[in-house]
């Protein structure tokens, strides 16, 4: 499915024949709602008109696949999440370019919500309950809530009864309206978005947990992509929000812009993740085709 | 006429006929409703078996990894995926379950809780869940009857590398094969009507024919029973059948009835010839022997036509022979006129013959007693008037002096009865049996008309005239006619 979107994109995409230069590669996560094609093909357009070069949006299933491809070479830039931000690589493949501004700052929650019908108030209630986490390199989607319950000394193996991976904010979202889970982790950017665009879904939830703020998931760059394609790509980020195609852009994005920011608007998800030290090393493991 | 028995053979024949036809069409529309109705089912379980197996043939690695999410999904989309030109189906539920029965994936998620036991909600949900259970092959689980609630459910036990994981279990409604069983059953019913209205015409027609020729024979052996047979037409013969052979025989059988009949009119002319030959030789010997015995009186007389003597002595025996040439005529003609009469006259007319008799006897010393016990009301035959005043006559002439007449008259029954006795000289057994013979008589001046225009009158009424006599023990005329119900008031 993904690659016949893929294809779609290459097909729909006309190629600058006066460009001789490969298109910049761009890989999309989870982290915004990559099923609505045309506007990634008007936003790929616009990038494209306002750098001359083209540009080529590659999606992936999970953040993993897309940390990959930044590590292999296979992509220039990445939106991916702050916790695959954080974690260390050797030697370090990528770099911080921008971060998305929400609601007026580059911040963002993890929402725990359950079906609106459900009893749930807190978050122990779930306990014995099933679980939908995003991406188990997400961190409003998995780092969070499981930091929540390595604070109670608790492992999600025995404090849920079971729990799976939607690999989608969206997805998970679906799976707490449609009963599958009992409750789930997901971005409030994502949930919000969802509340707009398909409230069908989010009217059938409830979040029982907002998360303190976190950096928003940021968009990187490939260490190794030359430094005047990283500083257009910044700038024209970062100028969308200065013209109308692009303030219209943003608008369909709900985000007011991208803003420079510094790494240590990442720091309480490096700490997170330092406190929950991934205790359960099978979820770096699973298999994400 | 509400009773089948009564009813008409063409009635019963097609009713018969439409009954057959009816139960007969009404058969075969139920064995292939019935056989559609398994086709339909077939089809939709080797659909959900298809269902199952697209399912089963994605799950193996999900259930490895524990991807509920991804498993949810693949039910989902099988169930989404709407066959319309296969003719559609619905999918009421699916589950894909574990070795031990608990719940990796449901298509109603919210009741049926992943990682839990799948409980079934009733007994044959149980029985269906351990069958399901037990596959360790595809097979098909149906609901039983006919119901739009019946379902057909496709069971796919999932294998990896030999090794038993679970079983996918998809079910699908027969609500829609319901609707389309019901559509071909309107049909195949519109059909069987068609088929019943046709064969019960054609039985009507096809009984009709047969019960014609049976019904002419009916109406022609009425006819015979009415005595009605010369003015039959024959039945028409259309068939060779038995039916045919019945009307040709019958046919004949009238034929040779009517030359009968004929034959019988006939005899019965010849005879009235001969009666009316032997009244024509009485009347010509009654009154040719007067009209000798008068011819030669005037003979006589116009050979001394001045002898006063003669003429004093044959002008009354003249008188005497025409008085009594014109008594037998008047008898004859009075006999012959009131046999053709159908008057009715008053019961009480009868008893005004009291008096004519009594004037008839006048100074004689005879005894008339007069009984009529009828009903006043009643209106008799005016022959019985004739019949009444011939033998009252008869007996009054008869009598000596001191002598006696009784005259009854009763009903008994339908019949009236009229008694006349008297106590006279009585009738001599050798001569009882002309009693009734015309111009019979033992009396010197009777015209032998008397007693035969009563027989005949008698007879032309249908009833008996009786006669009860000894010698010097007097006489009982006894009559009985059958008139009271006809002219009864």
């Amino acid at each position: 499915m993904r690659l016949i979107c893929l294809l779609l994109l290459f097909w729909i995409t006309p190629i600058h024949a006066t460009n001789p230069e490969p298109p910049i590669r761009f890989g999309l996560t989870a982290v915004v709602v990559t099923e609505n094609l045309r506007f990634l093909d008007q936003w790929s357009q616009y990038l494209s008109h306002k750098m001359g070069r083209k540009i080529e949006f590659v999606l992936r299933k999970s953040y993993q696949d897309v940390i990959d491809l930044l590590d292999s070479g296979g992509i220039e830039f990445a939106w991916i999440c702050g916790y695959p931000y954080v974690q260390a690589r050797e030697p370090e493949s990528l770099q911080l370019l921008t971060v998305p501004i929400y609601r007026g700052a580059p911040r963002y929650h993890s929402y725990i919500i359950v079906h609106h019908s459900s009893p749930y108030k807190r978050f122990s209630d779930l306990k014995g309950k099933v679980f939908a986490f995003s991406d188990p390199d997400s961190n409003s989607g998995f780092l969070y809530p499981l930091n929540l319950m390595t604070e109670k000394g608790e492992k999600p193996e025995s404090f849920f009864r079971q729990t799976f991976f939607t690999f989608n904010h969206a997805e998970t979202v679906q799976a707490v309206s449609e009963q599958v889970a009992d409750g789930g982790a997901v971005d409030s950017y994502i949930w919000e978005y969802l509340a707009i665009f398909r409230p069908e879904i989010t009217e059938k939830t409830r979040i029982i947990k907002t998360s303190p703020s976190f950096g928003f998931p940021p968009i990187v760059s490939r260490v190794g992509v030359n430094d005047s394609t990283v500083n257009l790509m910044k700038s024209t980020l970062e100028n969308m929000d200065e013209d109308s195609a692009g303030k219209a852009l943003l608008d369909r994005l709900k985000l007011d812009g991208f803003g420079h920011f510094s790494d240590s608007l990442f720091n309480e998800i490096r700490a997170m993740a330092h406190k929950t030290q991934r205790a359960n090393p099978i979820y770096s493991m699973l298999p994400t085709d | 006429m509400l009773s089948p028995k009564s009813w008409s053979l063409a009635i019963k024949l097609s009713l018969t006929i439409t009954a057959v036809v009816t139960a007969v069409g009404f058969m075969i529309g139920a064995v292939i409703l019935a056989q559609d109705w398994k086709r339909f089912q077939d089809e939709l379980g080797a659909k959900a078996l298809l269902l199952s197996e697209f399912v089963a043939i994605t799950t193996p690695k999900a259930m490895l990894r524990k991807d509920y999410w991804q498993l949810h999904l693949s039910l989902k989309n099988m169930a989404s995926r709407r066959s319309d030109t296969t003719g559609g189906h619905e999918v009421i539920t699916a589950m894909i379950l574990d070795t031990e029965g608990k719940v990796l994936a449901h298509l109603h998620p919210a009741e049926n809780k992943i990682d839990l036991p799948f409980s079934p909600e009733n007994k044959i949900e149980e029985k269906l869940f351990q069958q399901a259970m037990s596959a360790r092959s595809t097979i098909v689980l149906s609901s039983e009857g006919f119901s739009k609630k019946g379902f057909q459910e496709g069971v796919v036990p999932i294998f990896s590398d030999q090794k038993y994981m679970g079983v996918v279990r998809v079910r699908l409604s027969v609500a829609q094969l319901y609707e389309k069983a019901k559509d071909s059953a309107m049909i195949v019913l519109a059909l069987v009507f068609c088929f019943v209205i046709l064969g019960s015409g054609l039985g009507t027609i096809v009984s009709r024919r047969m019960v014609k020729p049976l019904t002419a024979v009916t109406q022609g052996l009425e006819a015979v029973g009415r005595g009605e047979m010369t003015d039959f037409t024959p039945i028409p013969i259309n068939e060779r059948d038995e039916i045919g052979h019945l009307s040709v025989t019958f046919n004949q059988i009238m034929a040779e009835l009517a030359e009968k009949k004929m034959l019988e009119e006939e005899i019965a002319m010849s005879e009235k010839l001969v009666a009316l030959g032997r009244i024509t030789a009485g009347v010509a010997h009654e009154v040719n022997n007067p009209l000798a015995g008068l011819l030669n009186c005037i003979d006589t007389l116009r050979k001394h036509p001045d002898d006063k003597k003669l003429i004093d002595r044959y002008l009354p025996v003249i008188d005497q022979g025409l008085h009594r040439i014109k008594d037998i005529v008047h008898s004859l003609l009075v006999g012959l006129k009131i046999e053709e009469s159908q008057e009715t006259v008053s019961i009480q007319h009868i008893d005004k013959l009291h008096d004519l008799i009594t004037a008839e006897i006048g100074d004689r010393n005879i005894d008339v007693i007069w009984e009529n016990r009828t009903n006043r009301e009643l209106h008799i035959p005016g022959k019985i008037e004739q019949i009444v005043c011939n033998l009252l006559k008869n007996a009054v002439e008869i009598l000596p002096e001191g002598g006696r007449v009784v005259f009854r008259m009763y009903q008994d029954g339908s019949h009236l009865v009229i008694e006349v006795s008297d106590n006279g000289p009585g009738i001599p057994s050798n001569i009882r049996n002309q009693l009734f013979d015309p111009f019979f008589t033992t009396k010197t001046n009777g015209t032998g008309l008397g007693l035969w225009v009563v027989y005949r009158l008698v007879q032309s009424m249908e009833g008996i005239i009786e006669v009860m006599s000894d010698e010097d023990q007097g006489a009982t005329f006894h009559v009985s006619v059958p008139v009271i119900t006809m002219k009864a008031a």
